[in-house]
């Protein structure tokens, strides 16, 4: 970015004489420090003593190293204006501290600012200006921005103008600056921005040299401060200019501004102006203003019909909207695909928002409503397309089940009856599949059932309303129904005709069939959606059979068509709850997540891996490799990426974007899962840790008080169920999602293991070494309290819980109580008759906690599962176990050797532990050491268990075994069918164990320690 | 159903649809938001109701530099097409020609010459594509790609540098017939 491309080593000046010149160039440091002095004291140009410092800079001793510090300090402090030369010279000098020690807004930011204002026309400037972005410096490229703008303020060069607004507005949002600053620089922006619009809106013509908003991103700059420093009122005001509105804004082509403003209008629930922009937009395109499809888009139309639904007079709102829907359909002739699309979509979303009151006193509310016809019209026009289902699925579950009922038994068969077509025949069958899935998962297709029948107890809550069943949610029967018609369906795929002509459908519909199948075996096998009961292990009432049978199916399938994501996602998130992580590794590698999309996808396989496999971390490759080096490359800065082209090119809104995305990569919670995933399973191994947590660099921008963001994209997910229940990604996780709460108690957690395992350097003699005892001493208490209070803190919010599994709440409270314990084992007095309660109530309570953990894995909940599969499915809870044991350990190992270290020190046996402490301490161990015991047989136990013979046999039987009669007799064999086009269920019990033996050869290389 | 609209970069969390396919690119951060930043009226997506992304184009706008105006491969101003890419899902809409679309009538409202861009010689849905829009081959780079899209053997695969001209091109001089006849090396082309 500056003249040396931080950090070459830069030129001298051409003044300085060639022998100094070459000294330098050569890095000869000594004799540029000789030569250098010498001509500071001949010539008396204190640019020769900046050399000398910058030169000193390059030795290897402290007091050397840090006279460039000095210099810039002094500098600072006297308020000069060194030359531009001199300060190229420091900055490269100082270079190796300003990613550590030295703030550049105090040191080198303030003196460029300085030398700007004295130079303001000088070339240099911008290159003060770029320097101090770099190191986001914003109080000195605001003052750079400002002198610029005051140097230039006549020019047809806007950009000065702008980045000093621009830079002034991320101030005003900053946390480089007080709150007094702060409300200072958002009156300064807001009274810029305001003059510039009032010129714009009084001058017949806006000139580049006037200073109003001309082009689309100096607007769009105006409204995004008008949003977060304005009022409402201002913010709607200003939008029905003629001058400066989103409207003006579309007759010169530009859309960003009606975006935005719908966004905005739309999270203030003002849908009287939302109506009327959409309408006068729409009617650009109409009139011919526009390119008639500038605005012809989804969320255009539906926050048309929307808004027109709650308009005082819907009646005539909605007859508006349907009246400019005709003029677009008469244009729509020839149009593009995707308009005519929407513009269906439109009719579709317009008849839904008609009040049941407008409703024609004709139409048939409670079966063949227009509702249902407009559906049908649009399948009848859209069934063949790939987005088919997606887009009718909201309208569909919103039917009324008289609604659906019609849809199902004359909508749908007309459509089928007039597709003849082989082809068309099934791509319409395997919609209505999808669709009758959707509807079990449809509160209406239910309705409640009394508990008690004539005296008799029903266990069946619900009578479903399609086929008249009891049942519980979903209906069973309808989801035995889907899985034995889709498979019978997946069957006539198998005729050559259809097979041939499957490349040209949009998909191979056998692979939404397989889709519905797998699903509905897992909703029959009672997985449940993992946001309640998170106490229990996922497949605690799970019927083993049927999940196997889903995983199998669903396995087939990818065999047959592997490209597809969605089933790929799925498959990796159903091995990992069935412990084949190496498996569901095998499939997560090939979507190639990398580099951008790893901060948002890389959760769906590696949040929570170290407790499931850490043998995967023992690969050549270490395994968060990528991800590391992605934010490790693009947080290595303090500047956001790319931020200086944004200004360059005069991007405003991107400033601000990008500015904001940086902010949040920043806090990421997959960033706080790389850091915390990877230390787990080092420690797993006895690796060595490089950083403590809260030294790491890309943890500089985290404290307690700063809100993580999941940023986790589910977009790629199979999406066949309703609104009204969990999606399907909540059914097959682990636990809940990446969170805010999540990351910062696992971020504390590692901040105690740390303290912990502290070692002073085996060189570190400190001269006092009393005093400094007690210094370490008064730090460790201090630390220790700090983190027991917010670990405290995060685990009393009441939303705690619902963001764990059973787990980890016990592991992070179990780390909470340790801290807690260490603490009273630390400051207890001596002398202190009462420490025996605190003490003993604290540690049963940690006893318990282990002994709950411990409970939690080894009793097997699912009489239906073999103890081994159980425990390989529930390795995440063994892993907690393991990392509570072994913090317990640790805490006592800190604890007994801090005591034995004291008594050493100071003879007296004043400043060791209670010896109350002491015993509680000495049994923690124990009860520890003993769990890691535990652990450790048990694993071997699994090892054994799996090297025994009889598996395949076994979970065969588990899987199509049994002897069930009816339904469930023709569900098993309508799976057996679809699975006996693939490899065949021997081939998958194969892999499926051999994964689970390389998990357990992983734990069996874990140390217990 | 779709919505078109300019990139921002809470985007890039929304790529999974585009970016899982195996025929689209994923680049490095920068990358993406050297786009936005210095282009942002050329870079934009295609949303589907859900907020993902379903396709995208990223373009520019740029002239070779002036060091080399008398060279025979000299640049004038025009627009070029970096990326476009459809989600599986989402393909046999127009999408992808819409995106295209809007980038040229970018070109146009920038006075740009004309558009171009580069594509596989091997990949003929592509290049019918273009073709179907009124971009021709203007010529060929030899060995512009590193591997080979279809044969393993290979380790490397011409491209054809196709071209579109914008209004400003009244006299269609940044266009040829027989641009199949010309052939450059990487090291010509910017």
């Amino acid at each position: 970015m500056s003249s040396y491309a931080r950090y070459g080593r830069p030129t001298l000046k051409n003044s300085v004489d060639l022998q100094l010149q070459n000294a330098f160039s050569d890095g000869n440091w000594s004799t540029v420090i000789r030569l250098a002095d010498k001509r500071a004291k001949t010539l008396k140009d204190p640019y020769y003593e900046a050399i000398k410092i910058s030169a000193e800079s390059q030795l290897d001793g402290a007091a050397d190293k840090c006279a460039v510090l000095v210099a810039l300090d002094d500098l600072v402090r006297q308020k000069a204006v060194p030359d531009a030369d001199t300060l190229e010279l420091y900055e490269w000098a100082a270079q190796d501290f300003l990613r550590i020690d030295l703030q550049y807004a105090e040191a080198i930011g303030p003196l460029r600012a300085r030398w700007v204002k004295a130079n303001p026309k000088n070339p240099f400037a911008l290159q003060c200006l770029q320097a101090c972005l770099e190191f986001w410096d914003l109080v000195s490229a605001q003052q750079i921005a400002a002198t610029l703008d005051k140097a230039y303020a006549k020019s047809s060069d806007r950009k000065y103008m702008f980045w000093s607004i621009t830079l002034t507005f991320l101030l005003s949002i900053s946390t480089q600056c007080t709150d007094a600053s702060r409300k200072i620089y958002c009156m300064l922006v807001l009274k810029q921005l305001e003059r510039a619009a009032d010129i714009t809106e009084n001058s017949s013509k806006v000139e580049p040299q006037d200073r109003g908003l001309l082009t689309e991103e100096e607007i769009c700059l105006y409204y995004r401060v008008l949003l977060v420093h304005g009022t409402k009122s201002d913010f709607i005001t200003r939008m029905q200019s003629p001058r400066l509105g989103a409207i003006s804004q579309l007759r010169e082509g530009h859309k960003l501004l009606l975006w935005e403003t719908l966004d905005t209008l739309e999270g203030w629930a003002e849908w009287d102006h939302i109506y009327d922009l959409c309408r006068e937009a729409l009617n650009l395109g109409i009139d011919g203003v526009t390119h008639p499809f500038l605005v012809c888009d989804w969320r255009v139309w539906k926050r048309f019909a929307t808004a027109a639904s709650k308009a005082r007079d819907s009646e005539a709102a909605l007859g508006e909207v349907q009246s400019i829907l005709k003029k677009f359909i008469a244009m729509s002739t020839g149009a593009p695909a995707m308009y005519k699309k929407n513009i269906s979509l439109a009719l579709l979303e317009t008849t839904f928002r008609i009040p049941a009151a407008l409703l024609s006193p004709n139409s048939d509310q409670r079966g063949l409503s227009p509702r249902v016809i407009q559906i049908g019209l649009f399948l009848d026009q859209y069934f063949d397309k790939l987005s088919a289902f997606d887009d009718v699925k909201d309208y569909v579950a919103e039917l009324t089940i008289e609604e659906v009922k019609s849809f199902l038994e004359h909508v749908l068969p007309k459509i089928l009856d007039e597709k003849p077509g082989k082809l068309s025949q099934i791509t319409l069958k395997s919609l209505e599949i999808k669709l009758r899935y959707l509807l079990t998962t449809c509160p209406q297709t239910l309705s409640h059932h009394p508990t008690v029948v004539d005296g008799q107890e029903q266990h069946k809550p619900y009578q479903c309303r399609l086929c008249s069943n009891l049942t519980s949610f979903p209906c069973e029967h309808c989801l035995n129904k889907i899985i034995i018609s889709a498979a019978d369906t997946y069957g006539k795929m198998a005729d050559s005709d259809l097979g041939d002509a499957i490349p040209h459908l949009d998909k191979d519909p056998r692979l939404d069939l397989a889709l519905v199948m797998g699903l509905s075996l897992l909703k029959l096998a009672g997985l449940q959606p993992r946001t309640s009961g998170l106490a229990w292990p996922p497949l605690q009432g799970v019927k083993p059979g049927l999940f196997f049978q889903a995983v199998l199916l669903l396995d087939t399938q990818l065999q047959a068509t592997p490209s597809d994501s969605a089933l790929r996602l799925l498959l990796v998130q159903l091995y990992l709850l069935l412990g084949c992580t190496s498996y569901a590794y095998q499939l997560w590698q090939p979507m190639d997540v990398k580099r951008t999309i790893q901060d948002a996808l890389s959760p769906l396989f590696f949040d929570r891996i170290s407790t499931l496999s850490p043998g995967l971390f023992q690969g050549t490759r270490p395994l968060m490799d990528p991800l590391r080096s992605y934010y490790g490359g693009n947080l290595r800065d303090n500047c956001p990426v790319r931020i200086w082209d944004a200004f360059s090119s005069g991007s405003y809104t991107s400033i601000i974007d990008i500015s904001e995305y940086d902010s949040k990569l920043r806090r990421s919670c997959t960033l706080m899962m790389t850091m915390v995933e990877e230390r787990r399973a080092t420690r797993c191994f006895g690796g060595k840790l490089d950083y403590d947590i809260d030294d790491h660099p890309l943890a500089a921008s985290i404290s307690d008080s700063t809100t993580l963001t999941n940023k986790t994209d589910y977009g790629s997910f199979p999406h066949l169920e309703s609104l009204h229940g969990a999606p399907i990604q909540e059914f097959v996780r682990l636990g809940p999602e990446l969170s805010n709460t999540r990351s910062h108690l696992s971020f504390l957690s590692e901040q105690y293991l740390d303290l912990l395992s502290f070692k002073p350097p085996k060189d570190y003699r400190p001269a006092k070494a009393n005093e400094a005892a007690l210094r370490d001493r008064t730090y460790i208490d201090e630390r220790l309290a700090q983190l027991n209070s917010s670990l405290a803190d995060y685990l009393h919010q009441p939303s705690t819980p619902s963001l764990l599994t059973g787990a980890e709440l016990s592991y992070y409270t179990l780390t909470s109580m340790l801290a807690a314990v260490l603490l009273t084992s630390l400051t207890i007095a001596k002398t202190d008759s009462a420490a025996k309660t605190p003490l003993s109530l604290l540690s049963s309570s940690i006893r318990s906690a282990l002994t709950g953990l411990r409970t939690s894995y080894f009793s097997s909940p699912n009489p239906a599962m073999s103890p081994t599969c159980f425990s390989l499915t529930n390795m995440h809870i063994l892993a907690q176990l393991r990392e509570a044991a072994v913090a317990a350990k640790h805490t006592a190992a800190f604890a007994l050797t801090f005591h034995d270290k004291e008594l050493a020190r100071d003879r007296s046996g004043k400043s060791g532990l209670h010896r109350d402490a002491v015993a509680e301490m000495k049994a923690l161990e124990m009860v520890a050491g003993k769990m890691l015991q535990e652990v450790k047989t048990h694993v071997q136990k699994l090892k054994e268990s799996l090297g025994r013979g009889g598996w395949l046999d076994r979970m065969l039987d588990w899987i199509f075994g049994g002897d069930e009669s009816g339904e469930d007799d023709q569900v098993k064999k309508a799976v057996q069918e679809v699975v006996n086009s693939g490899p065949g269920a021997e081939d998958w019990v194969g892999r499926v164990l051999e994964s689970w033996r390389e998990t357990v050869k992983g734990w069996g290389m874990v140390r217990m320690e | 159903m779709a919505n078109f609209r300019r990139f921002r970069p809470d985007d890039l969390n929304k790529l999974s649809k585009c970016n899982l396919d195996p025929l689209t690119e994923t680049y490095e951060l920068g990358f993406y938001l050297q786009y936005h930043a210095k282009w942002p009226a050329l870079f934009q997506v295609a949303e589907d109701q859900h907020g993902n992304i379903i396709g995208y184009i990223m373009g520019k706008l740029e002239s070779s530099p002036d060091v080399y105006q008398f060279s025979e491969h000299y640049l004038p101003w025009h627009a070029h097409i970096t990326a476009v890419t459809v989600a599986p899902e989402a393909r046999r809409l127009g999408i992808g020609k819409l995106l295209t679309e809007h980038l040229e009538a970018a070109a146009d409202a920038n006075n740009a010459w004309f558009v171009d861009l580069f594509v596989r010689r091997t990949n003929l849905k592509a290049i019918a594509f273009y073709e179907n829009m009124g971009y021709s081959i203007f010529r060929v780079v030899k060995d512009y790609y590193g591997d080979h899209s279809s044969d393993p053997t290979q380790t490397n695969e011409d491209a054809y540098d196709m071209r579109k001209p914008m209004k400003r091109d009244v006299k269609m001089e940044h266009i040829r017939d027989d641009g199949e006849k010309h052939e450059v090396d990487p090291a010509d082309v910017w």
